[in-house]
């Protein structure tokens, strides 16, 4: 019998061939999380939006935050196998109505987060077309080619292809280090100050705007999980990856955020970022490095928007494809084109990505303050939400099902995640007028996070009126695409 | 046994014929989908012959096996032999494993059976052109059978219900059916027995996974 089992079986290898290892995952995740748009994107705005230096060890902050909250995740991960994984988890642990209105919330908050990427990729494109043209078009027609692009590649199902992504990245880390590195040898007057990691400087008024921004900048990392049917060894990679890609992410950020401020002057970088927005990135190294490297920065910079709008595009239509599948959506939405992509997901994301970019364009709003940073905050309190709901979804599927994990894995660690997170959403809360950029009494920062309750509403009452009329619909929610098997009875 | 269904046409010819040109040979679908819905029609062969059916087992969907005649025809003898060495396998596993070979083995089937010229060589220019049909008409013809029984509501045999469901199962109704008459389809895959019904179920979700997961 022993015999036999120590025999490599055909089948394993050969399916093993076409799977992923740590490596892969790690670039996959990153690559959403899209490094240098955060670097040159968020970070600056954070610095002008928040009026807080804290910002770098809001990072390292947030950073130590999910990774509590991925030891819950990735050990669910093992036990419950899906693609959806935020909605999937709380069907199981907190019920199939939680599950859906999880995913009503998951599909507002990541089309949040990447329409807002139209606002930024107009902005950051504009002055390469006109250092190249000698004139622009206005951003929101350079918003409207990259969501062609975008909505055509979706359909033909092109995932930038791994090695493209590998190299895009690879350079983008290149180019935040370099930057980072240059910074660091021209320090301002003022020379090197540590004090952005000091907590008196993150812990002021703008707290909660500051941790909105570092939390959608690290949105992406949750989609390890979804991997773990394409890994060579799941119980391994998955949770090796995800604590490498935080890791990387975290301290990536933070030690970016900081060095920003060395050529400058921690105390003139609120005052630079206003003036500068995201040129304040690229000012140092153009001034030291010169022309032709700045220039490849802000290519790539524009290159690193693109792979998060696809990747963001993708997620959001197999989405919308899986909950098609399960029929919690329409059936049509589970569709697949003779190329194999969620069709009609993919068409539904981009439809609501040109509505919100004609509206920017009607309205004249700006699109990095008002479409990137807002939307972005607003896709972000979301991220957040679906983090606590979670966490607590972690510990109730494992108080309700058997198990060898231990204590932590199973208890503290989600525990643990849930209040922080919930102190964060909190934080997030009292600062949304600054988030927003609007008078502390304006009605608009109780109707955004109002959506989301009202998503939350819709998507248990959706779950009630599936359990009442069609309990064959209700029994599979969660189940994605093995929706489509009953069972053998 | 095996023999009734050697005499007619066999599931994975017809479902290779329906998810190819049949001009051109070119792959209507995507290939990692092609490759499920192939896989699926190899083990539908086993199941149609009486050597394989599903089952539970350790809590998941399995594959049984019922009788480990020769199936007389190298592909199906190729999958149950794997079937035989290792029984341990999901379902999906089953499909997936099969999916990487299913539709160069039954291609091969069908060049061997004069269905199929063989490929032309592979310039150092371009990729080797797929393996194109020796008669449009022959290579039509799977389509068509299906298309005039679901146009005229008429039932279609056992296997030919399992090609439909798995045309379905791959995302192909829209591309080579006419007329996607959703009580007509429900209809074919109820009146297939369990085992069947499993097979083309276990295809869809396959195919979804395939559909949602990055690669």
């Amino acid at each position: 019998m022993s015999v036999k089992q120590e025999r490599p079986s055909a089948v394993s290898s050969a399916l093993a061939k076409d799977r992923l290892g740590i490596p892969s995952v790690v670039f996959f995740v990153i690559s959403a999380a899209a490094p240098l748009t955060v670097v040159a994107g968020s970070v600056s705005t954070a610095y002008a939006a928040t009026d807080v230096v804290g910002v770098p060890l809001g990072f390292l902050l947030i950073g130590a935050i999910l990774a509590i909250f991925a030891v819950g995740y990735v050990t669910m991960a093992r036990h419950v196998v899906n693609a959806g994984a935020f909605y999937a988890y709380t069907a199981k642990g907190l019920g199939r109505p939680v599950g859906v209105a999880t995913a009503w919330v998951a599909l507002l908050a990541y089309n949040a987060l990447q329409i807002g990427l139209y606002g930024a990729v107009g902005f950051a494109a504009e002055p390469l077309i006109k250092a190249w043209f000698g004139s622009s078009p206005p951003w929101w027609v350079i918003g409207l080619v990259f969501w062609a692009i975008t909505g055509v590649l979706g359909l033909m199902r092109v995932d930038v292809n791994g090695k493209i992504l590998a190299f895009l990245l690879i350079t983008e880390i290149a180019v935040v280090l370099v930057f980072d590195f240059v910074g660091l040898l021209n320090p301002a007057s003022v020379g090197f100050s540590l004090n952005v990691f000091n907590p008196g400087e993150l812990f002021v008024g703008g707290l909660g705007a500051v941790i909105a921004t570092c939390v959608a900048s690290f949105s992406g990392f949750e989609s390890s999980v979804v991997f773990a049917e394409e890994t060579k060894d799941p119980r391994r990679t998955v949770p090796m990856a995800t604590y490498i890609s935080l890791a990387v992410i975290s301290i990536l950020y933070a030690f970016s955020a900081w060095a920003m401020t060395v050529p400058i002057g921690s105390d003139k970088i609120i005052q630079t970022a206003k003036e500068l927005g995201p040129n304040l990135y690229f000012a140092a190294p153009k001034e030291h490095l010169g022309e032709t490297i700045a220039t490849i920065a802000s290519v790539l910079f524009v290159t690193s928007i693109v792979a998060a709008l696809i990747a963001f595009h993708n997620t959001i239509s197999r989405y919308i494809f899986a909950l098609g599948r399960e029929r919690v959506l329409p059936a049509a939405f589970g569709h697949t084109s003779a190329t194999g992509a969620p069709i009609v997901g993919s068409l539904t994301q981009t439809v609501i990505g040109v509505i919100v970019i004609i509206i920017y364009a009607i309205y004249d709003l700006d699109p990095f303050l008002q479409l990137f940073f807002v939307f972005g905050s607003f896709g972000g309190l979301g991220v957040l939400l679906m983090l606590a709901a979670t966490s607590a979804a972690v510990i109730a599927y494992f108080i309700k099902t058997p198990n060898n994990e231990n204590v932590w894995r199973t208890k503290i660690a989600p525990g643990l995640a849930f209040v922080l997170l919930l102190v964060v959403i909190a934080l997030v809360m009292v600062n949304f007028d600054t988030v927003l950029g609007v008078p502390p009494d304006s009605v608009l920062r109780w109707i955004l996070p109002a959506i989301f309750v009202v998503a939350i509403g819709f998507g248990l009452a959706w779950g009630a009126v599936l359990r009442a009329r069609k309990p064959d619909v209700y029994a599979t929610i969660g189940m994605g695409a093995q929706a489509a098997v009953k069972g053998i009875k | 046994m095996a023999k009734d269904h050697l005499s007619g046409s066999l599931l994975a010819n017809d479902l290779y014929f329906v998810l190819h040109n049949d001009r051109t040979g070119r792959m209507r679908l995507h290939p990692r989908v092609t490759g499920l819905g192939l896989a699926g029609a190899v083990l539908g062969e086993l199941m149609l012959a009486g050597h394989i059916t599903a089952g539970i087992a350790a809590g998941e969907v399995r594959l049984a096996l019922v009788n480990t005649h020769p199936t007389g025809d190298p592909v199906t003898q190729k999958a149950l032999d794997h079937i035989i060495a290792e029984p341990s396998h999901s379902f999906r596993t089953w499909l997936q494993f099969l999916g990487q070979s299913a539709p160069a083995d039954v291609g091969s089937r069908m060049i061997q059976a004069g269905l199929l010229h063989p490929p032309a060589r592979r310039s150092w220019l371009r990729a080797a052109p797929p393996p194109t049909p020796v008669d449009p008409n022959t290579a039509m013809w799977p389509i068509g059978r299906l298309n005039l029984a679901v146009e005229r509501r008429e039932p279609l045999n056992e296997q030919d219900n399992v090609l439909l469901g798995l045309v379905s199962a791959a995302g192909g109704a829209r591309v080579v059916l006419w007329d996607q008459d959703p009580d007509y389809l429900a209809h074919a895959t109820a009146a297939l027995p369990v085992h069947l019904r499993e097979l083309v179920a276990q295809t869809e979700a396959a195919v979804g996974d395939a559909v949602i997961s990055r690669r």
